[in-house]
């Protein structure tokens, strides 16, 4: 706990008590099982994008 | 007081627009429903009676001097409280925004004000959309109409609440990993994720950028497609807006399905997660009915749940911690256990996982339409299980990462939830049905051929 406590203080969150660092332990395991599923595959090419344009597909 | 209460909107307006139907008697009633009704089940953080009736006089004198401004002219509706309407409160459902007024509407609201629509209120919704349901909050949560001791499903649970009790025919919601097709499944109504851009989100709340949606929740089809119409459409002040040809949303509602091509996504709900039976029973009797409508029924594979639900909560969990950070640090407090603890996961993330899944989040969505090719919509389901006990900590928990609803914040794609039957302890069953992009018209012809065909919407919970 004292560990954690340090780390989450480092990222500024230093009004975190004791009942809050078990949640923040809960989230970082439960976000570690979608850290492993991340692909290793993406090439340089692969860019960030995340909106569609009309011209995609008219109606 | 009861046939009031379920009129859908196309039925409402039409009475309205014959003079059979004043907007002051129906608001009137709906106000005096939900003043019997709602202690049980919290699905209003605000209720605006007085705002209300003023704004349905006003709709009724206009509609008398022959200025009926079309389908939404005096219809009640309610805004997730994550929504600004001008000089009321947006809460989030948090303390932490206790005493935030909005200053001006939210794009929907002022669309739905330019369309005459009267708001009731500002609707119960898990903290800040993402956190719930909660019981250490301002406000206690919404609980299902079909069984009070059931969760209602979330975020926008007042949304549903009040839908499936007969508090107003129609809401908006907003969607980023399910929240308007997850309480659509539970309460057994309408709800629809639009395609990502095609509904403004200026003036909600963001949880997420890249998957946050605002949609219609309603109790049909129909109303549904009335309702988008009418929030649809280019908005400059969100920069995340596309520039789509908004086409008629109900011109082909009763075309029926037959020779339309629709794939079924069942590894989602078969091999990536086993479904409840009951949940698969009424997926199959979908299925099974849209081919002996005459549809040309075949077996779709895309990527993995696990994949999608991997990438879609990386990405919310550090665009929120984004969103939330500075209150995270000074007032952690203020938050409900279930928000704070969900809000927190984005501090564990470093840049390079959020990078990597909005880069692995463009091959997905390339990968799923690829899958899609020529078919017209996917149906798979939205929630694998009936709602478990609002107060089963344990269930909520499983229960959460049992849907499928995530995969089309990811990609973007349209998806609209519609009641597909009961459960054997009476709680709703749903279907989901997925379009290609800016494909919302064809989403509702099937979803339309479907609720003609089965009659779900004529059951409403008994709340008397």
């Amino acid at each position: 706990m004292n560990d954690l406590r340090e780390w989450a203080r480092a990222l500024g969150l230093d009004r975190l008590t004791a009942e809050h660092l078990a949640q923040l332990e809960r989230a970082a395991a439960n976000m570690k099982r979608h850290i492993e599923r991340l692909p290793k595959n993406l090439t340089v090419a692969d860019e960030p994008a995340h909106i569609y344009q009309a011209k995609e597909r008219k109606p | 007081m009861t046939e009031l209460a379920f009129l859908t909107v196309a039925e409402a307006a039409g009475l309205i627009r014959a003079r059979k139907l004043s907007p002051v008697e129906y608001t009137t009633a709906l106000l005096a429903r939900i003043e019997r009704i709602e202690p049980t089940l919290n699905a209003f953080v605000r209720l605006t009676p007085e705002r209300a009736l003023e704004a349905a006089r006003s709709a009724e004198d206009e509609i008398a001097a022959g200025r009926c401004r079309g389908p939404f002219h005096g219809i009640p509706y309610g805004l997730k409280d994550i929504v600004d309407a001008a000089g009321l409160p947006t809460t989030g459902h948090s303390k932490i925004l206790i005493d935030n007024v909005a200053r001006a509407d939210a794009c929907v609201a002022a669309k739905l004000r330019g369309a005459g629509a009267i708001l009731l209120g500002k609707l119960s919704t898990h903290e800040f959309a993402v956190g719930g349901p909660s019981f250490d909050l301002p406000w206690p949560p919404a609980r299902n109409p079909w069984n009070r001791d059931y969760f209602p499903g979330g975020s926008s649970s007042g949304s549903g609440v009040g839908l499936g009790a007969g508090f107003f025919p129609a809401a908006i919601g907003s969607d980023t990993g399910g929240s308007i097709r997850n309480p659509a499944s539970l309460c057994g109504i309408v709800g629809m994720k639009p395609t990502y851009g095609l509904v403004s989100r200026r003036g909600v709340l963001p949880l997420s950028f890249a998957l946050d949606h605002v949609g219609p929740m309603t109790r049909t089809v129909r109303d549904n497609a009335i309702m988008l119409q009418v929030i649809a459409g280019r908005d400059d002040s969100d920069p995340a807006s596309a520039d789509a040809v908004i086409p008629d949303y109900a011109a082909d509602l009763d075309r029926g399905v037959r020779g339309l091509k629709i794939g079924v996504v069942r590894h989602f709900y078969t091999k990536d997660v086993e479904a409840d039976p009951e949940q698969v029973a009424a997926l199959e009797a979908a299925v099974e009915s849209f081919a002996q409508q005459g549809a040309l029924v075949r077996e779709i594979t895309l990527r993995p749940l696990a994949d999608f639900s991997a990438c879609g909560q990386i990405i919310l969990a550090a665009e929120s911690y984004a969103v939330h950070e500075h209150w995270l640090k000074t007032r952690p407090e203020d938050y409900g256990a279930r928000g704070r603890e969900r809000l927190l996961a984005g501090a564990t993330l470093t840049a390079a996982h959020y990078l990597q899944a909005v880069r692995w989040r463009l091959a997905l969505k390339q990968q799923t339409l690829a899958a899609f090719g020529d078919i017209d919509v996917a149906v798979t389901a939205s929630s694998m299980d009936p709602a478990c006990r609002i107060d089963d900590g344990d269930a909520l928990a499983r229960n959460y990462w049992r849907q499928a609803r995530m995969p089309f914040n990811v990609t973007g794609q349209p998806a609209v939830v519609i009641p597909a039957g009961f459960s054997r302890g009476g709680l709703p069953l749903s279907i989901q049905i997925v379009g290609h992009p800016f494909g919302e018209a064809m989403c509702y012809r099937v979803a339309q051929a479907y609720e003609a065909t089965m009659g779900w919407v004529t059951q409403h919970p008994s709340l008397s």
